[in-house]
Parts: structure tokens; sequence; C-alpha cells
């Protein structure tokens, strides 16, 4: 017995149940569920509803399991080896691998076998490109925000930040669109972080540096048009074909 | 017609799941029976809008889903329940049906009212705070079941929705079926025959891709009386028959 029906004879109606008739409490019971199981967004998923305008993708940035693991690990990577090291040596680690582990975080970002709900997810009308596409940017912003901190403390900053910005857009596109063709994050990864090792070496047999991949103005376009090809094959083949009626 | 389908296929690779399906609907329940491998859930995933058609003409709700907008336009007015639900298990069952509420595209003040009256249509008002790994196979469903007509959709596709449930359940989902199909056109994809004997106005029945039956539940139960098909029940009587009427005929072919 609760202590709500404690007092009362057995046998006797509960106050609710001898409600007057012209009160709906089904009605009142709905609203005053409504009220209490209502999530309460917190401050972060306020402010990406106000920014997107869509409390949907708001609450599938912030609070989906498969972004935050990409986002812890790209932050602690990043931050704290990544960092270090840069200060430490002065040789610019963070530009060097924040290109692998933003790809790393990429293709983590979602699809089936990432996001346990990704099959219903497909239904929504808060299409799942839409919701890729910010969480790709999510991964992306957070990576640029920390490498630039980490870049203006070494002291090169600006030229530096801009130096691995591009070629991190194209370590990711490729990461994606391996990720989305293969539908698997392994492959993902696996190709982003393979080409990024790749690219680095490269610069380092021809420049005779490690940072070349990074501080070689010349190598800005080919890293955007690459990123631009990447994004293109993402788009293809996420795409619901026409003609099905 | 809430589903307009003509001659719709889908491959993948060489085997043909669904062969030229032809079908026309209105509000109501309607029964999508048929043996395992049947190709049910792929023409229930097409339906969702999930799995993109190999050929052949579908339109939903009066609009054609292989355009952005439309498409949209028909997911805000869907409800879809997966064979295999996927969940988040930190989600409370409440923050389950939110979410998927906003993902709808619902309007977010009629999202609290919504959310709780859906999860109280499926009967877990006393679960709805309780993280969804507490909850039981039965329970879950129950969830997805709940996210499903969280939006009050016009089109609601239900995957084998009573795997899991207790008799006491399904007899209330059964219910909340037929109140549900008043207003909304409901597919729900089962093998489990006496559920659409007791909650679906018409009923089609899929073998090998193809639609082999579309009728009525007592169409169905005709066509079992006096050939002495296996069943126990008049309407697995009419099942055994048709399908093996269409067995023989593909055979005979």
């Amino acid at each position: 017995m609760s202590d709500m029906d404690a007092g009362r004879p057995p046998g006797a109606p509960a106050p609710w149940e001898t409600a007057p008739p012209d009160v709906d409490l089904s009605r009142v019971w709905t609203s005053v569920a409504a009220e209490v199981w209502r999530r309460r967004p917190g401050p972060l998923e306020r402010a990406a509803g106000r920014l997107l305008r869509s409390p949907g993708l708001a609450r599938a940035l912030v609070t989906t399991p498969s972004l935050l693991l990409a986002w812890i690990i790209a932050t602690v990577v990043v931050l704290f080896a990544g960092a270090g090291a840069t200060l430490a040596t002065g040789t610019p680690y963070v530009a060097l691998l924040a290109p692998a582990v933003a790809a790393a975080g990429i293709a983590y970002a979602y699809g089936p076998g990432i996001d346990p709900a990704w099959e219903l997810s497909q239904s929504m009308a808060v299409s799942d490109r839409i919701v890729l596409l910010v969480r790709a940017l999510a991964v992306f912003g957070l990576n640029a925000a920390l490498g630039l901190a980490a870049s203006a403390a070494s002291g090169a900053a600006a030229a530096l930040t801009f130096g691995w910005l591009v070629p991190m857009t194209a370590a990711c596109a490729l990461a994606l669109a391996a990720a989305t063709l293969a539908r698997s994050a392994i492959v993902g990864v696996a190709a982003g972080v393979a080409a990024w090792v790749i690219a680095v070496l490269s610069g380092a047999a021809a420049g005779g540096q490690f940072t070349t991949a990074v501080t070689n103005t010349a190598l800005v376009l080919p890293y955007l048009a690459f990123a631009a090809c990447c994004s293109a094959v993402v788009l293809y083949a996420t795409r619901i074909p026409r003609g099905t009626s | 017609m809430n589903i307009d389908i003509t001659d719709l296929t889908r491959r993948f690779g060489r085997t043909q799941a669904v062969a030229g399906v032809d079908l026309r609907t209105g509000a109501g329940v309607f029964g999508l029976l048929g043996p395992n491998g049947a190709g049910k859930t792929s023409l229930l995933r097409m339906m969702a809008t999930v799995l993109p058609p190999t050929s052949g003409r579908l339109r939903l709700l009066g609009r054609d889903p292989g355009s952005y907008g439309p498409r949209r336009e028909i997911r805000r007015r869907l409800g879809y329940l997966p064979q295999n639900l996927g969940y988040y298990p930190g989600f409370t069952v409440a923050e389950f049906v939110e979410y998927f509420a906003l993902l709808k595209d619902m309007p977010p003040g009629q999202v609290p009212r919504a959310v709780a009256a859906a999860v109280g249509q499926v009967g877990l008002g006393d679960k709805a705070r309780a993280k969804l790994r507490t909850l039981s196979g039965g329970m879950l469903r129950r969830a997805g079941i709940a996210q499903a007509i969280v939006n009050g959709p016009e089109l609601l596709l239900l995957d084998e929705p009573t795997a899991g449930l207790d008799p006491e359940q399904r007899v209330a989902f059964r219910a909340l079926l037929r109140d549900l199909g008043q207003r909304a056109t409901v597919i729900v994809s089962t093998h489990l025959v006496e559920d659409v004997g007791a909650a679906c106005t018409e009923v089609a029945l899929m073998d090998a891709g193809k639609l082999v039956f579309q009728g009525t539940p007592d169409e169905l139960i005709a066509r079992g009386e006096g050939t002495g098909a296996a069943g126990d029940a008049p309407l697995e009587r009419g099942y055994s028959a048709v399908l093996a009427a269409a067995r023989s005929t593909t055979a005979a072919a």
C-alpha cells in the first residue's frame, strides 16, 4: 500500500477516482507526465539548437554516443599528446597528427554498426545526411579549435594552422568517402590515416622534412581538389536514386 | 490511396528480394504475411524510404519518395518500427521517444505531450524514466512502438511488432492497432497469423518476393476450406493453402 492509500478504508475510492465528471483525467495525466518526463536540454544543446535551427539536429549532435566517442578520442589525443610534443620539441606535431585523428573521428561519426539506431534514423525527416554533415563539422571544428589553440601556444599560429587545416580537410574527406563506400568505419580510418602517412612520408622524401606536407603552400590546391572529389563521392554514394515513380 | 505501388522490385546482387509487387491501400490495418525470406522486410523498408527500389513505381501518401522535398514530407507523417530496433542504452524510454519525435520534425512545443501520450498508449508509463538497457525485450519493443506512433503517423509500418510481447501485451497491442487503423494506414509485417486475424482489415501474403494473395482475412480463411491444408486454425489453413498453390504454380512454370 502506498502513502497515498494510508487511512483510506478498504474498497473506498481513491481521491483521483472521484474527480468531477467534467475533468478528463487522461488529459491531466498526460500533461503531468509530459512535464515530469521531458528532458531539459543543457546549455550546449540549446546553443546548438539555436545555431542549427533544429532541436532534432542539436539532440543528434550532442547526445548520441557515436559522436561522443569520436569527440573524446580527438580531444585527448590532439590536446595532450600533440600539443605537449609541439611545445617540448618545437616540431609541429599537432599539424602532423591532427589530420589523422580528425579522419578517425569523421569515419566514426555515423553509420551502420556505429549508430545503434541507424536503420531508424534513416527514416527520419531530419535527413541522415544532414546529421552526418553536422557531426562531421563538429568533429572537424573541435579539432580545428584545439589545433589552433595549440599552434598559437607554440608561436607560429596563423600560417601553421592554415597549413594543416587544408590537409586535414582532405584526409577527413577521404576517410568519410571510404567509410561511406565500404560501409565500415574501420575502412574509413584505415584509408584516412594511411593516406596521411603516405603524404607526410612523401613530403619528407621530397623536401627533406616531415613538415613539408603541412608547410608547402603548393599543396593547398591539390588538397582542396582532392577533398572536393571525395565529398562528391560521398554525396553520390548517399543519394536516393530518382526514377522510382 | 496512402500506398500506391506498381511493379516494385528490389535486388541485392543476384538475389531478387522483391519481384514486381503491386499494392494499393488506404486507411486500415494491413497485414503482411509470409515465410522467412519472402521479402516482407525489404518491401517494408522501401515503404519506410530507407531502401530505394531497384525499379517500379512507389508513391506514399500521394508523394514520390524519390525526391528530397516529398520524401521529407512523407517522413514527417511516417512511423516505422524496424525488425531490429537499435537503441541508445543510456537513454530513458521518454528520452528515446522524444529524440525520434524531434528527428521527425515535430514542433518542439508539442513533443512532451506527444511523448507522454505515446508512452502511455504502449503501457510503459511506469518505465518512462527507466534506462533502455534495463528493459526486457518486450518492453524495448513497446518503446519502439511508442517512437513509431509519437507523431500520430498517417502511415505506420511495423515489422514484427509483437515479437517478444507476452499474450496480455499482444491483446492490448492489437486493440491499439485497431484504434490507429481508424485514421491511418497501418502495415504490419508478421509471421504470426493470429495477429492478422485479430487486428487486420486486409491481408497480403508474400512468397519468394511476390504477392501471392491479397484480400480480407475471411477470404484467406475461405482459401483453406476443404483443401486439407496444414494448420491448427482456419487462417493458418488458408495461409498454407495459398502458399502451397503459389509454389506448385511456380514449380509447374
